[in-house]
């Protein structure tokens, strides 16, 4: 479904990402591991037309879309979904889920996932008048996931989900997440070290100065005594 | 004595409402993009100009309601197209903030000249927009005075609710409040900055027909007005219209007032003396942000 | 960088040789070597301090307000009045930094321009008037620099020249050193991250309040001179075109590219002579020039030329895509 191949990526004068590809196939949830500061975010914003400088090729669905501006590319089907740090503060649950359909092909379809997203979060439906910037860390990544969905996208993009929450939140939102894609949508996803990841991906990546080094299932990656010890903490 | 209190009283409410529909269109441009934009002035007396080239120029009949139908576009147009063709490609500097204050700059300098080789030096004046007057007892309230201040506040009560009530109202609060989230959703970026520039010399522009009517236009005259909209946005807070609109009725009072007592070159010391007071005390104004 | 000003002052400094007998010629120079140091304050101010100061002209203005004032009022002798006149205009400046440069860009750019605005109604009004302005009609009669009991006077324009030569590089030199010193790189650190820099123990407002206080200064002194050069001033000066030339030197220069302020200057004033043919469609060729030169020559003369002999390390402000 995504392709990344041979990726390099700048920031500033920083060579970020080195040669970096791979492969992510419909209905699959891929981890993507890494030190902080390692290039993992980069190679997220990349995908979604949010880096400054990248050399390479992105294919979505065979389409070429390396270098295409975000507010395009969620007309393609992909949304990038960050922490929390790109909400509205000023607006409230509804009026930012409102603007997670405003690209074309999500408008048709905003009753419809307004109401599925109510479902998955019974927590926002309750809060729907309240301002973004007043919700507690958990809500507002649960308001991320939510706004991305009412993108009608089919791939999303997860930037480091649990940064910053506590265990029994974190293993909320990773339910979350595998029941999204128990319903449909193919999930590319961002953390540092979380045992509980294993778990849930089918796929993981691990990228460690700008290079992948490390790929396979999940079997693979507990049968690698290198990642078990320095990423999942067993 | 009471009859001059209540006459300088509508003075400065007329020309308070005027000062708060060309303030926000400041705010507007400053929340949404952060540019600075030094040529305002010079869009109001566009405005004054376009209605005189249109009426007197021109001769065209109708009266002002044409004369609206037709500058709206216009300033709508040129708002826009100087937005994309000089402000939008300086963007991608880390620098871009202090060239936009200066090449509007050059441009302010470049159209008050235009006005001066195309217009004259001298002030023109306009034909009233109404003539007549209410008047109760002592107190004559001027049909043209309150045409003034219920155009310029119906100008901002429709501005304030197409920003709370419509889609493209939300997209333009989005991306003010937070550009890289509202490009993820897929607003288009680029073109809200140019909306929210040509809506903005819209608004300086009708302040412009509605004030020239009433005084006069002339080449120069734009200055006094891009410093009283820039004091008034800064004391109600950048980025919050109910701010700018407190601040130019505060200001719009103060002007008469002064002007009235002192008389009318003691107006711009006083403005910047509450300038200095506010920001000294309060750095962000009245109310800030987006309300 | 002193490379680069001993050439520019090398060349002009020879002038004299070749065109000192024609007093055109030599008024242009000293112009250039005038607002060499103004336009050299305001690189200081703005493109390494990065502080949107738009109050330089004003500076100026009160500067030679100042000094014709204190020399002609109070008889004290020309050079102490101009360098009284830059210790006042360095006063205002400190009080109009004190409640702005707390501020973020924007609300420095409109405090300091509003200054600008409003000094020509004080100079004209009853205050001004009362200090000695003039009023409208400007003072008329300055008296010329003496020094050592010789009178230096645009009568004897090669003597002058020589004398401004000397103030103009004595100037651009301690902005230079004030560049290249700790302040100057830790303008550079505070442009980068203003959190970063302070972490460091950068006091930001320390040093932006200095800075302002030695460009409002320097400004002001050269006002001062510019005053008892021409013999009179007038309200005129604060008229919107001056302010627009003042910034093409910096456009032309390259905002931040120092000593590119001092070759904008030199530029500028000359360019300016030249459209002088053109009369009222002078200031709107100025106008359209800025438009054009700001998006065409984005890091000015010096930063096409840094970029076009491959250094474009140095090239400072473009991001990358």
């Amino acid at each position: 479904m995504l392709t990344v191949t041979n990726l390099d990526a700048y920031y500033g004068q920083f060579h970020v990402l080195k040669n970096v590809s791979i492969d992510v196939r419909e209905g699959e949830v891929a981890v993507m591991l890494g030190p902080n500061g390692h290039g993992k975010s980069t190679l997220l914003k990349a995908i979604c037309g949010l880096a400054e400088r990248v050399a390479g090729t992105i294919k979505y669905e065979g389409r070429e879309i390396t270098g295409m501006p975000a507010e395009k590319l969620v007309n393609q089907g992909v949304i990038y979904i960050a922490e929390n740090r790109e909400l509205f503060p000023h607006m409230t649950v509804l009026e930012n889920l409102k603007l997670g359909a405003y690209s074309k092909n999500a408008r048709q379809h905003e009753k419809r996932n307004l109401e599925k997203v109510f479902r998955l979060f019974p927590r926002l439906a309750e809060r729907r008048r309240q301002l973004a910037s007043t919700m507690s860390g958990g809500e507002a990544r649960m308001l991320a996931i939510a706004r991305g969905l009412m993108s009608n996208a089919d791939f999303l993009c997860v930037d480091e989900p649990s940064l910053g929450l506590q265990p029994n939140l974190r293993i909320e939102v990773f339910n979350i997440i595998q029941e999204v894609n128990r319903q449909g949508k193919t999930i590319l996803l961002v953390e540092q070290n979380i045992p509980q990841i294993t778990e849930m991906a089918d796929k993981l990546y691990v990228l460690e100065e700008g290079r992948i080094t490390f790929q396979g299932d999940r079997s693979e990656a507990l049968s690698n005594d290198h990642l078990k010890e320095i990423f999942l903490g067993m | 004595m009471l009859i001059e209190l209540i006459d300088v009283f509508i003075s400065g409410l007329t020309n308070g409402s005027v000062y708060a529909l060309m303030a926000v269109g400041l705010t507007l441009v400053y929340g949404v993009s952060k540019a600075f934009n030094f040529a305002y002035g010079s869009f109001f007396s566009m405005g004054g100009y376009l209605a005189w080239l249109l009426l007197v120029g021109l001769g065209l009949m109708g009266g002002y309601v044409i004369i609206f139908i037709i500058a709206i576009p216009v300033l709508l147009a040129v708002g826009y197209g100087v937005e994309r063709a000089i402000v939008a490609p300086l963007r991608k500097r880390s620098d871009w903030e202090v060239k936009v204050m200066m090449i509007t700059l050059g441009l302010a300098l470049l159209l008050d000249n235009a006005y001066q080789v195309g217009f004259g030096a001298r002030m023109k004046s306009l034909p009233t927009m109404v003539e007549g007057a209410m008047i109760m007892g002592d107190v004559v309230l001027s049909y043209q005075d309150m045409v003034i201040f219920v155009l310029s506040i119906g100008g901002i009560v429709c501005f304030r609710w197409i920003l709370n009530n419509t889609r493209i109202g939300m997209a333009v609060r989005a991306v003010a409040q937070n550009p890289a989230g509202a490009q993820i959703v897929g607003i288009p970026k680029d073109v809200i900055f140019g909306a929210t520039f040509a809506i903005s010399t819209v608004m300086v522009g009708v302040g412009g027909i509605l004030l020239s009517q009433k005084y006069f236009v002339s080449p120069t005259g734009g200055w006094d007005i891009l410093v009283k909209s820039w004091v008034i946005t800064a004391f109600g807070g950048m980025g919050s219209i109910r701010g700018s609109l407190y601040a130019a009725f505060i200001l719009g009072m103060l002007e008469a007032f002064v002007g009235w007592i002192f008389g009318m070159t003691w107006v711009l010391f006083a403005m910047f003396g509450v300038l200095l007071i506010i920001l000294a005390v309060r750095p962000q104004g009245l109310l800030g942000k987006w309300g | 960088m002193a490379v680069i000003m001993a050439v520019i002052y090398g060349i002009v400094g020879v002038m004299p040789i070749f065109v000192g007998d024609v007093r055109f010629i030599m008024h242009i120079l000293i112009m250039c070597l005038i607002w060499a140091v103004v336009a050299a304050c305001w690189d200081l101010i703005m493109g390494f301090a990065g502080i949107f100061s738009f109050g330089q002209v004003a500076f100026f203005v009160m500067g030679a307000y100042g000094s014709a004032i204190l020399a002609s009022r109070l008889h004290i002798t020309p050079i102490l009045a101009m360098v009284l006149s830059g210790g006042i205009t360095a006063a205002i400046g400190v009080l109009v930094g004190l409640p702005c440069l707390r501020l973020k860009g924007a609300y420095i750019a409109l405090v300091t321009f509003a200054v600008h605005m409003i000094l020509e109604p004080f100079l004209k009004g009853d205050m001004g008037r009362f200090l000695g302005t003039g009023g409208s009609r400007g003072i008329l009669t300055i008296p010329p620099i003496e020094l050592f009991e010789v009178t230096f006077s645009s009568a004897a324009p090669v003597p002058f020249f020589y004398l401004t030569l000397l103030l103009s590089i004595l100037c651009t030199v301690i902005i230079l050193i004030v560049i290249k010193s700790y302040w100057g790189t830790a303008f550079l650190a505070l442009k980068d991250s203003e959190d970063f820099a302070m972490s460091l123990g950068v006091s930001a407002f320390k040093y932006k309040l200095m800075v302002f206080a030695l460009t409002s200064f320097l400004t002001g002194m050269i006002g001062g001179f510019y005053g008892h050069y021409v013999g009179m001033l007038s309200t005129r000066m604060l008229g919107i075109d001056l302010f627009v030339t003042l910034m093409i030197m910096l456009v032309i220069g390259g905002i931040g590219q120092y000593p590119g302020a001092i070759l904008g200057a030199f530029i500028t004033v000359s360019l300016n002579e030249m459209l002088a043919p053109l009369g009222t469609y002078r200031p709107l060729t100025l106008g359209a020039l800025v438009v054009v030169l700001v998006l065409l020559l984005p890091d000015g003369v010096i930063g096409l030329i840094r970029k076009v002999s491959g250094d474009e390390a140095e090239g400072a402000g473009v991001s990358r895509y």
